[in-house]
């Protein structure tokens, strides 16, 4: 029982090594703070909650399982919301998007409204 | 009505947890689901049945919230592995069926954890919710995926 | 102790030491974005992801050490990075909206560059 735990801890650990590695790719190859923050809210939650849900896992007692659920639980919750607030806040003091964007509609309301 | 049975659903847990002398997690859990049993057994007298449909919708809820993210996150790490980056991204307006505060906050969460969507801004009349895309080909098809998916399911478990 | 035993302790610590490598790197290429920047928000979501995968490397040496107490600790760092993040946000907005010299002089800068590529 032990071992198999052992080698789902290991596994788990790993995975979510890969997902916050690409995140970090992710935050240097992606071309502007939009896109960015796509790559750091996402990748990076769920490989951070993976290793934390690991450790629960890893410990075999029901309090420090619980624990962790609980953290993972509070992580998803925040994660989103930080990063809402980022790119609200960037959107607002005026950041522009990249020249890739094909579209952007809270521009074009945006210039209505002072129009 | 809803919240009653869900109170007591609680409260009967709780004595559970109790009469027994221990309040472990798995203890308290195990308590919660002889509660449910009990409160299925007398299901004429406290409209059990909306109860459990609800429980049910939000449990899917949960689930293809947890698949979403999965599936964003590998999505996320297959655009940033591939030698040549091309994106299309854009910011586009969703309108919203949901009107409560508390439900716009969840959609925008969801929005924010889901595959390629991150929500920027609430229009002040709080009918608009504006979601940047990572790749938008066509932005008719990511609004329907989101009224679709998400905005359907909340509107489902919570009204 | 059985060979399969013997096998999965070998093969968790292995597991550790490549994923202690692997969050390494990232930290590395997290802190290249926040040096070079070139905007404030792109540093804060540096600063954020940092957190976030110190959060994780935290959980990897608990799995290392037998330490299940670092639970605990990364909980603590979630919770102090959230708001670290939510005040960096709340910082950008104000300065902002007070026309800061250094953030107008970034926006101006992001404007151009779209308009260089139109």
């Amino acid at each position: 029982m032990t071992a198999f735990i052992s080698i789902l801890v290991g596994i788990m650990l790993i995975i979510g090594a890969i997902f916050a590695a690409g995140a970090a790719l992710g935050i240097n190859r992606l071309p502007d703070v939009y896109t960015r923050m796509h790559a750091a809210s996402k990748a990076g939650t769920l490989g951070s909650g993976l290793m934390v849900l690991a450790l629960g896992i890893y410990s075999q007692q029901w309090d420090d399982f619980m624990r962790a659920v609980a953290t993972v639980c509070f992580f998803l919750l925040t994660a989103p919301v930080s990063a809402h607030l980022i790119a609200r806040a960037a959107y607002v003091v005026g950041y522009r998007p990249c020249k890739e964007t094909s579209i952007d509609e809270l521009h074009m309301k945006k210039k209505n409204d002072d129009a | 009505m809803t919240n009653m049975v869900f109170l007591m659903n609680l409260l009967l847990a709780a004595a559970w947890g109790a009469i027994t002398g221990s309040f472990t997690p798995l203890n308290l859990i195990f308590g919660y689901l002889l509660a449910s049993i009990a409160l299925f057994l007398i299901r004429e007298q406290v409209a059990f049945r909306e109860y459990t449909q609800r429980a049910g919708k939000l449990l899917i809820l949960a689930g293809s919230f947890f698949l979403e993210l999965v599936l964003s996150s590998w999505r996320v790490l297959m655009i940033v592995i591939k030698p040549k980056i091309k994106l299309h991204p854009g910011i586009i307006a969703v309108p919203l069926t949901v009107t409560e505060d508390f439900e716009i906050t969840l959609l925008a969460n969801m929005v924010t954890l889901t595959p390629g969507t991150l929500s920027v801004d609430v229009s002040e009349d709080r009918k608009i919710l504006y979601v940047h895309c990572l790749n938008v080909p066509s932005p008719g098809e990511t609004i329907n995926g989101i009224k679709d998916g998400f905005e359907r399911q909340i509107l489902e478990a919570f009204r | 102790m059985s060979g399969f035993d013997a096998f999965a302790a070998d093969f968790l610590y292995a597991c550790v030491s490549i994923s202690l490598f692997i969050l390494g790197v990232s930290f590395l290429l997290i802190v290249y974005r926040i040096i070079k920047g070139p905007t404030l928000p792109d540093r804060i979501v540096g600063l954020d992801l940092l957190v976030v995968v110190a959060i994780g490397l935290i959980a990897v040496v608990g799995v290392g050490s037998t330490y299940t107490l670092y639970i605990d600790i990364s909980l603590a760092l979630g919770l102090v990075g959230f708001l670290a993040t939510v005040a960096f946000a709340r910082f950008i907005l104000n300065r902002g909206q007070a026309k800061d010299f250094i953030i107008m002089q970034e926006v101006k800068q992001t404007e151009r560059v779209e308009e260089q590529k139109q």
